[in-house]
Protein backbone atom coordinates (compact mmCIF):
# COMPACT_ATOMS: atom_id res chain seq x y z
CA UNK A 1 0.00 0.00 0.00
CA UNK A 2 1.08 3.04 -0.69
CA UNK A 3 3.02 4.62 2.41
CA UNK A 4 2.35 8.60 3.49
CA UNK A 5 5.17 9.96 5.82
CA UNK A 6 2.97 11.30 8.46
CA UNK A 7 2.01 15.22 8.82
CA UNK A 8 3.34 15.32 4.95
CA UNK A 9 1.40 18.39 2.94
CA UNK A 10 0.28 17.45 -0.34
CA UNK A 11 0.46 20.81 -2.27
CA UNK A 12 -2.95 20.27 -4.57
CA UNK A 13 -5.15 22.86 -5.73
CA UNK A 14 -8.89 21.90 -3.91
CA UNK A 15 -11.62 23.78 -1.87
CA UNK A 16 -10.03 22.34 1.14
CA UNK A 17 -6.50 23.83 0.20
CA UNK A 18 -7.83 27.16 -0.37
CA UNK A 19 -9.60 27.52 3.43
CA UNK A 20 -8.06 29.84 5.94
CA UNK A 21 -5.78 27.74 7.98
CA UNK A 22 -7.12 28.95 11.21
CA UNK A 23 -10.63 28.69 9.99
CA UNK A 24 -9.61 24.72 9.56
CA UNK A 25 -8.25 24.50 12.86
CA UNK A 26 -10.99 25.76 14.66
CA UNK A 27 -13.17 23.42 12.54
CA UNK A 28 -10.77 20.29 13.01
CA UNK A 29 -11.24 20.83 16.52
CA UNK A 30 -15.10 20.90 16.46
CA UNK A 31 -14.50 17.78 14.44
CA UNK A 32 -12.56 16.41 17.42
CA UNK A 33 -15.05 17.22 19.71
CA UNK A 34 -17.67 15.41 18.30
CA UNK A 35 -15.36 12.42 17.99
CA UNK A 36 -15.54 12.32 21.69
CA UNK A 37 -19.00 13.18 22.35
CA UNK A 38 -20.76 10.69 20.13
CA UNK A 39 -21.43 7.72 20.72
CA UNK A 40 -24.61 6.31 18.11
CA UNK A 41 -24.25 4.74 14.87
CA UNK A 42 -26.26 7.65 14.05
CA UNK A 43 -23.64 9.85 15.14
CA UNK A 44 -20.72 7.82 13.84
CA UNK A 45 -22.31 7.72 10.15
CA UNK A 46 -21.75 11.33 10.15
CA UNK A 47 -19.08 11.83 11.40
CA UNK A 48 -17.56 8.96 9.45
CA UNK A 49 -19.90 10.81 6.41
CA UNK A 50 -18.05 14.20 6.29
CA UNK A 51 -15.18 12.81 6.99
CA UNK A 52 -15.56 11.15 3.86
CA UNK A 53 -16.64 14.25 2.32
CA UNK A 54 -13.54 16.07 3.33
CA UNK A 55 -11.05 13.54 1.91
CA UNK A 56 -13.06 13.96 -1.36
CA UNK A 57 -13.34 17.83 -1.51
CA UNK A 58 -9.44 17.78 -0.66
CA UNK A 59 -8.57 15.94 -3.56
CA UNK A 60 -6.31 13.61 -1.46
CA UNK A 61 -6.52 9.64 -2.93
CA UNK A 62 -8.22 7.27 -0.69
CA UNK A 63 -5.46 5.00 -1.17
CA UNK A 64 -2.71 7.03 0.85
CA UNK A 65 -5.67 8.35 3.63
CA UNK A 66 -6.17 5.09 4.62
CA UNK A 67 -2.30 3.84 4.39
CA UNK A 68 -2.15 6.14 7.60
CA UNK A 69 -4.82 3.79 9.34
CA UNK A 70 -3.16 0.41 7.44
CA UNK A 71 0.26 1.30 9.61
CA UNK A 72 -1.68 1.08 12.60
CA UNK A 73 -3.56 -1.75 12.15
CA UNK A 74 -2.17 -3.90 14.90
CA UNK A 75 -2.66 -1.25 17.24
CA UNK A 76 -6.41 -1.27 16.16
CA UNK A 77 -7.12 -4.91 16.37
CA UNK A 78 -5.35 -5.14 19.66
CA UNK A 79 -7.40 -2.48 21.10
CA UNK A 80 -10.45 -3.82 19.75
CA UNK A 81 -9.98 -7.45 21.48
CA UNK A 82 -8.43 -5.70 24.74
CA UNK A 83 -11.85 -4.35 24.87
CA UNK A 84 -13.90 -7.14 23.74
CA UNK A 85 -11.77 -9.99 26.10
CA UNK A 86 -11.38 -7.59 29.34
CA UNK A 87 -14.66 -5.90 28.93
CA UNK A 88 -16.45 -6.80 32.71
CA UNK A 89 -20.24 -6.66 32.14
CA UNK A 90 -23.26 -8.51 33.61
CA UNK A 91 -23.84 -10.31 29.78
CA UNK A 92 -21.09 -12.45 29.09
CA UNK A 93 -21.60 -14.45 25.71
CA UNK A 94 -18.22 -16.46 26.18
CA UNK A 95 -16.16 -17.44 28.84
CA UNK A 96 -12.94 -19.07 29.16
CA UNK A 97 -10.66 -19.05 32.29
CA UNK A 98 -9.93 -14.82 32.41
CA UNK A 99 -11.68 -13.92 29.49
CA UNK A 100 -14.89 -12.81 28.80
CA UNK A 101 -16.68 -12.08 25.71
CA UNK A 102 -19.63 -9.76 26.20
CA UNK A 103 -21.68 -7.60 23.58
CA UNK A 104 -20.93 -4.32 25.65
CA UNK A 105 -16.91 -5.70 25.29
CA UNK A 106 -17.47 -5.69 21.92
CA UNK A 107 -19.32 -2.93 21.38
CA UNK A 108 -17.04 -0.49 23.16
CA UNK A 109 -14.05 -1.86 21.30
CA UNK A 110 -15.69 -0.88 17.82
CA UNK A 111 -16.31 2.78 19.84
CA UNK A 112 -12.17 3.13 20.49
CA UNK A 113 -11.34 2.11 17.23
CA UNK A 114 -13.66 4.19 15.58
CA UNK A 115 -12.71 7.20 17.91
CA UNK A 116 -8.74 6.32 16.93
CA UNK A 117 -9.87 6.10 12.88
CA UNK A 118 -12.04 8.82 12.34
CA UNK A 119 -9.12 11.21 14.29
CA UNK A 120 -6.65 10.05 12.05
CA UNK A 121 -8.57 10.78 8.86
CA UNK A 122 -9.63 14.23 10.31
CA UNK A 123 -5.78 14.93 11.19
CA UNK A 124 -4.30 13.63 7.77
CA UNK A 125 -7.13 15.76 6.01
CA UNK A 126 -5.70 19.02 7.93
CA UNK A 127 -1.99 18.02 7.98
CA UNK A 128 -1.99 16.87 3.93
CA UNK A 129 -3.82 20.57 2.77
CA UNK A 130 -2.02 22.98 5.28
CA UNK A 131 1.22 23.57 5.28
CA UNK A 132 3.14 23.58 8.07
CA UNK A 133 4.09 27.71 7.42
CA UNK A 134 0.60 27.95 7.85
CA UNK A 135 -0.59 25.89 10.13
CA UNK A 136 2.23 28.08 12.40
CA UNK A 137 0.79 31.26 11.33
CA UNK A 138 -2.83 30.31 12.02
CA UNK A 139 -1.37 28.78 15.81
CA UNK A 140 0.40 32.30 16.27
CA UNK A 141 -3.09 34.41 15.07
CA UNK A 142 -5.16 31.94 17.57
CA UNK A 143 -2.77 31.90 20.41
CA UNK A 144 -2.22 35.85 19.86
CA UNK A 145 -4.27 36.67 22.96
CA UNK A 146 -1.62 34.98 25.43
CA UNK A 147 1.17 37.34 24.47
CA UNK A 148 -0.76 39.86 27.08
CA UNK A 149 0.18 37.09 30.34
CA UNK A 150 4.12 37.22 28.71
CA UNK A 151 3.51 34.20 26.80
CA UNK A 152 6.16 33.51 24.09
CA UNK A 153 3.45 32.65 21.72
CA UNK A 154 5.99 33.31 18.21
CA UNK A 155 8.21 31.20 19.76
CA UNK A 156 6.15 28.37 21.04
CA UNK A 157 4.87 28.18 17.70
CA UNK A 158 7.84 28.22 15.79
CA UNK A 159 8.68 25.14 18.22
CA UNK A 160 5.60 23.80 17.01
CA UNK A 161 5.98 23.88 13.36
CA UNK A 162 9.86 22.99 12.99
CA UNK A 163 8.43 19.59 15.25
CA UNK A 164 5.79 18.40 12.18
CA UNK A 165 8.03 19.38 9.45
CA UNK A 166 10.63 17.21 11.39
CA UNK A 167 7.83 14.33 12.36
CA UNK A 168 7.96 12.67 8.71
CA UNK A 169 11.86 13.03 8.70
CA UNK A 170 13.01 11.61 12.10
CA UNK A 171 10.04 9.17 10.99
CA UNK A 172 11.78 7.35 7.75
CA UNK A 173 15.36 7.73 9.41
CA UNK A 174 13.78 5.80 12.51
CA UNK A 175 12.78 3.26 10.15
CA UNK A 176 15.49 3.20 8.14
CA UNK A 177 17.81 2.83 11.98
CA UNK A 178 15.69 -0.21 12.88
CA UNK A 179 16.32 -2.21 9.29
CA UNK A 180 19.90 -1.56 9.48
CA UNK A 181 19.78 -2.94 13.28
CA UNK A 182 17.52 -5.45 12.28
CA UNK A 183 20.67 -6.37 9.64
CA UNK A 184 23.25 -6.19 12.06
CA UNK A 185 21.64 -9.06 14.02
CA UNK A 186 19.10 -7.18 16.31
CA UNK A 187 16.21 -9.56 17.79
CA UNK A 188 13.82 -7.03 18.93
CA UNK A 189 10.92 -9.48 19.12
CA UNK A 190 12.50 -11.60 21.92
CA UNK A 191 9.92 -12.67 24.91
CA UNK A 192 13.03 -12.00 27.34
CA UNK A 193 12.57 -8.50 29.00
CA UNK A 194 16.37 -8.25 29.33
CA UNK A 195 17.16 -9.02 25.83
CA UNK A 196 14.32 -6.25 24.72
CA UNK A 197 15.55 -3.68 26.36
CA UNK A 198 19.20 -4.28 25.44
CA UNK A 199 18.50 -4.31 21.46
CA UNK A 200 15.74 -1.48 22.18
CA UNK A 201 18.87 0.41 23.18
CA UNK A 202 20.60 -0.42 20.12
CA UNK A 203 17.14 1.61 18.50
CA UNK A 204 16.80 4.66 20.52
CA UNK A 205 20.41 5.82 21.23
CA UNK A 206 21.11 6.51 17.17
CA UNK A 207 17.68 7.36 16.61
CA UNK A 208 18.08 10.15 19.41
CA UNK A 209 21.63 10.97 18.20
CA UNK A 210 20.91 11.45 14.59
CA UNK A 211 17.90 13.42 15.61
CA UNK A 212 19.79 15.28 18.02
CA UNK A 213 22.40 16.23 15.23
CA UNK A 214 20.24 17.19 12.64
CA UNK A 215 18.84 19.83 15.18
CA UNK A 216 22.56 21.22 15.67
CA UNK A 217 22.43 21.59 12.36
CA UNK A 218 19.22 22.95 11.94
CA UNK A 219 19.83 25.65 15.04
CA UNK A 220 23.53 26.06 13.61
CA UNK A 221 22.05 27.46 9.84
CA UNK A 222 19.57 29.72 11.73
CA UNK A 223 22.04 31.03 13.20
CA UNK A 224 24.23 31.91 10.24
CA UNK A 225 21.13 33.58 8.10
CA UNK A 226 20.31 35.92 11.62
CA UNK A 227 17.39 33.94 13.25
CA UNK A 228 16.40 35.89 16.19
CA UNK A 229 13.28 34.38 18.00
CA UNK A 230 9.99 36.30 17.12
CA UNK A 231 7.97 36.82 20.29
CA UNK A 232 5.47 39.04 18.87
CA UNK A 233 3.08 37.31 16.38
CA UNK A 234 2.26 39.24 13.58
CA UNK A 235 -1.81 40.71 13.36
CA UNK A 236 -3.06 39.04 10.09
CA UNK A 237 -6.74 40.19 9.21
CA UNK A 238 -9.44 37.11 8.31
CA UNK A 239 -11.47 38.34 5.29
CA UNK A 240 -14.41 35.01 5.22
CA UNK A 241 -15.27 33.91 2.35
CA UNK A 242 -17.82 31.39 1.68
CA UNK A 243 -15.67 29.00 1.48
CA UNK A 244 -15.19 29.68 5.34
CA UNK A 245 -18.37 29.72 6.30
CA UNK A 246 -19.26 26.76 4.71
CA UNK A 247 -16.46 24.97 6.50
CA UNK A 248 -17.86 26.36 9.75
CA UNK A 249 -21.45 25.79 9.08
CA UNK A 250 -20.72 22.01 8.65
CA UNK A 251 -18.26 21.32 11.34
CA UNK A 252 -20.88 23.53 13.53
CA UNK A 253 -23.78 21.54 12.83
CA UNK A 254 -21.42 17.56 12.89
CA UNK A 255 -20.93 18.99 16.77
CA UNK A 256 -24.17 20.25 17.71
CA UNK A 257 -25.90 17.28 16.00
CA UNK A 258 -23.78 14.94 18.32
CA UNK A 259 -24.65 16.87 21.33
CA UNK A 260 -28.27 16.18 20.41
CA UNK A 261 -29.11 12.66 19.49
CA UNK B 1 23.33 26.80 24.77
CA UNK B 2 21.40 29.82 22.21
CA UNK B 3 17.95 30.18 22.23
CA UNK B 4 17.32 29.51 18.87
CA UNK B 5 19.35 26.16 19.70
CA UNK B 6 17.31 25.34 22.25
CA UNK B 7 14.15 25.92 20.67
CA UNK B 8 15.15 23.54 17.17
CA UNK B 9 16.27 20.67 20.03
CA UNK B 10 13.05 21.09 21.74
CA UNK B 11 10.80 20.82 18.49
CA UNK B 12 13.12 17.65 17.49
CA UNK B 13 11.97 15.93 20.81
CA UNK B 14 8.45 17.25 20.25
CA UNK B 15 9.07 15.46 16.80
CA UNK B 16 10.60 12.39 19.01
CA UNK B 17 7.67 12.01 21.08
CA UNK B 18 5.28 11.21 18.06
CA UNK B 19 7.81 9.19 16.57
CA UNK B 20 9.70 6.70 19.17
CA UNK B 21 5.95 5.34 20.40
CA UNK B 22 5.50 4.55 16.72
CA UNK B 23 8.78 2.80 16.48
CA UNK B 24 8.16 0.75 19.55
CA UNK B 25 4.40 -0.17 19.04
CA UNK B 26 5.87 -2.48 16.28
CA UNK B 27 7.56 -4.61 18.93
CA UNK B 28 5.57 -6.51 21.75
CA UNK B 29 3.89 -5.00 24.52
CA UNK B 30 6.88 -2.47 24.35
CA UNK B 31 4.62 0.27 24.13
CA UNK B 32 3.53 0.14 27.91
CA UNK B 33 7.19 -1.18 28.69
CA UNK B 34 9.57 1.26 28.01
CA UNK B 35 6.92 4.27 28.18
CA UNK B 36 9.16 5.54 24.90
CA UNK B 37 6.99 8.96 24.75
CA UNK B 38 8.75 9.94 28.73
CA UNK B 39 12.06 9.70 27.67
CA UNK B 40 12.32 13.15 25.15
CA UNK B 41 10.12 14.86 27.73
CA UNK B 42 12.46 13.84 30.73
CA UNK B 43 15.44 14.60 28.10
CA UNK B 44 14.31 17.85 26.98
CA UNK B 45 14.03 18.99 30.42
CA UNK B 46 17.46 17.90 31.40
CA UNK B 47 19.22 19.92 28.30
CA UNK B 48 17.04 22.67 27.49
CA UNK B 49 15.63 23.75 30.61
CA UNK B 50 12.33 23.42 33.33
CA UNK B 51 10.09 25.96 30.20
CA UNK B 52 11.19 23.79 27.01
CA UNK B 53 10.87 20.70 29.33
CA UNK B 54 7.52 22.26 30.55
CA UNK B 55 6.28 22.83 26.58
CA UNK B 56 7.36 19.27 25.41
CA UNK B 57 5.44 17.83 28.11
CA UNK B 58 2.43 19.64 26.70
CA UNK B 59 2.84 19.42 22.94
CA UNK B 60 4.10 15.96 22.69
CA UNK B 61 1.33 14.04 23.93
CA UNK B 62 -1.20 16.40 22.20
CA UNK B 63 0.72 16.06 18.51
CA UNK B 64 0.91 12.12 18.89
CA UNK B 65 -2.69 12.02 20.04
CA UNK B 66 -3.77 14.11 16.57
CA UNK B 67 -1.22 12.44 14.20
CA UNK B 68 -0.96 9.00 15.51
CA UNK B 69 -4.71 8.39 17.90
CA UNK B 70 -1.85 7.34 21.04
CA UNK B 71 -1.98 7.99 23.14
CA UNK B 72 -6.31 7.89 22.86
CA UNK B 73 -7.99 11.43 23.33
CA UNK B 74 -9.26 10.21 27.37
CA UNK B 75 -5.74 9.01 29.04
CA UNK B 76 -4.60 12.60 27.07
CA UNK B 77 -4.90 15.09 29.74
CA UNK B 78 -3.53 12.67 32.82
CA UNK B 79 -0.94 12.15 30.42
CA UNK B 80 -0.22 16.16 29.62
CA UNK B 81 -0.34 16.47 33.54
CA UNK B 82 2.13 14.11 33.92
CA UNK B 83 4.76 14.49 31.36
CA UNK B 84 4.36 18.58 31.65
CA UNK B 85 5.58 17.55 35.77
CA UNK B 86 8.54 15.61 34.28
CA UNK B 87 10.15 17.85 32.01
CA UNK B 88 8.87 21.09 34.65
CA UNK B 89 10.97 19.16 37.36
CA UNK B 90 14.40 17.59 35.59
CA UNK B 91 14.38 21.48 34.39
CA UNK B 92 14.32 23.18 37.69
CA UNK B 93 16.41 20.32 39.13
CA UNK B 94 19.39 20.11 36.94
CA UNK B 95 18.86 24.35 37.44
CA UNK B 96 19.24 24.07 41.18
CA UNK B 97 21.29 20.55 42.16
CA UNK B 98 24.95 21.02 41.23
CA UNK B 99 27.00 18.00 42.93
CA UNK B 100 30.11 18.54 40.92
CA UNK B 101 29.22 14.60 39.19
CA UNK B 102 26.83 14.25 36.06
CA UNK B 103 25.29 10.99 37.15
CA UNK B 104 24.49 12.39 40.61
CA UNK B 105 22.81 15.38 39.44
CA UNK B 106 21.21 13.19 36.71
CA UNK B 107 19.71 10.45 38.45
CA UNK B 108 18.76 13.06 41.45
CA UNK B 109 16.47 15.22 38.94
CA UNK B 110 15.56 12.17 37.45
CA UNK B 111 14.28 10.05 40.09
CA UNK B 112 12.67 13.98 41.47
CA UNK B 113 10.75 14.48 38.35
CA UNK B 114 9.47 10.48 38.21
CA UNK B 115 8.40 11.12 41.92
CA UNK B 116 6.58 14.01 41.77
CA UNK B 117 5.14 13.85 37.95
CA UNK B 118 3.38 10.46 38.83
CA UNK B 119 1.87 11.64 42.32
CA UNK B 120 1.02 15.09 40.63
CA UNK B 121 -0.67 12.87 37.59
CA UNK B 122 -2.60 10.63 40.77
CA UNK B 123 -3.97 13.61 42.05
CA UNK B 124 -5.04 15.41 38.98
CA UNK B 125 -7.13 11.79 38.30
CA UNK B 126 -7.83 11.47 41.60
CA UNK B 127 -9.76 15.23 41.76
CA UNK B 128 -10.37 15.95 38.23
CA UNK B 129 -9.92 13.11 35.27
CA UNK B 130 -11.81 10.33 37.25
CA UNK B 131 -13.32 11.59 40.29
CA UNK B 132 -14.70 9.21 42.14
CA UNK B 133 -13.82 6.03 40.68
CA UNK B 134 -9.86 6.50 41.61
CA UNK B 135 -8.13 4.87 44.46
CA UNK B 136 -4.74 4.35 46.15
CA UNK B 137 -4.72 0.92 44.71
CA UNK B 138 -5.14 1.61 41.47
CA UNK B 139 -3.02 4.42 41.38
CA UNK B 140 0.27 2.50 42.78
CA UNK B 141 -0.60 -0.09 40.31
CA UNK B 142 -1.09 2.01 36.96
CA UNK B 143 1.91 4.14 38.47
CA UNK B 144 4.79 2.30 39.72
CA UNK B 145 3.63 -0.98 39.31
CA UNK B 146 2.76 -1.74 35.43
CA UNK B 147 5.31 0.80 34.85
CA UNK B 148 8.35 -0.41 36.83
CA UNK B 149 10.25 -1.99 33.71
CA UNK B 150 9.98 1.40 32.13
CA UNK B 151 11.17 3.19 35.06
CA UNK B 152 14.01 1.20 35.70
CA UNK B 153 14.73 1.27 31.63
CA UNK B 154 14.49 4.88 31.53
CA UNK B 155 16.77 5.37 35.16
CA UNK B 156 19.51 3.15 32.51
CA UNK B 157 18.74 4.76 29.19
CA UNK B 158 18.50 8.58 29.90
CA UNK B 159 22.14 9.22 31.65
CA UNK B 160 23.70 6.64 29.07
CA UNK B 161 22.04 9.15 26.22
CA UNK B 162 23.22 12.36 27.74
CA UNK B 163 26.74 10.65 28.17
CA UNK B 164 26.30 9.96 23.83
CA UNK B 165 25.00 13.03 23.22
CA UNK B 166 27.84 15.07 25.43
CA UNK B 167 30.81 13.20 24.27
CA UNK B 168 29.60 13.95 20.51
CA UNK B 169 29.73 17.18 21.04
CA UNK B 170 26.38 18.35 20.56
CA UNK B 171 25.50 19.83 23.65
CA UNK B 172 27.87 21.59 25.97
CA UNK B 173 29.20 19.62 28.59
CA UNK B 174 27.97 20.53 32.33
CA UNK B 175 31.39 19.80 34.22
CA UNK B 176 34.67 20.91 32.34
CA UNK B 177 37.64 18.86 33.77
Amino acid sequence: MNRMPLGMYMPFESVIHSIDARVKLVCFLALIVSVIITDTLVGYIVILSTAFVFIVLSRIPFKIALSCLYRLRFFLIIIFVMNALFFTSENILVSWWIFNISKEGILQGVHVVLRVVLVMLFSTCLTATTSPVELTKALESLFRPLRYVKIPVGQICMIISIAIQFIPVISQEALLIKQAQTARGARFESRRLIEKAKESLALVIPIFLSAIRRADELALAMEARGYRSANTPEKRSLKLSLREYAGFVVSAAVCALQIMI
Amino acid sequence: MTTTKKSVLTAVFIALCVVLPMAFHSIQNAGSIFLPMHIPVLLCGLICGWQYGFITGIVGPVLSSLFTGMPPMAYLPSMIVELSVYGLVTGLMMKFVHTKNLYADLYISLISALITGRIVAGIARALIFARGSYSMAAWATSYFVTGLPGIIIQLAIIPTLIFAIQKARLIPARYTK
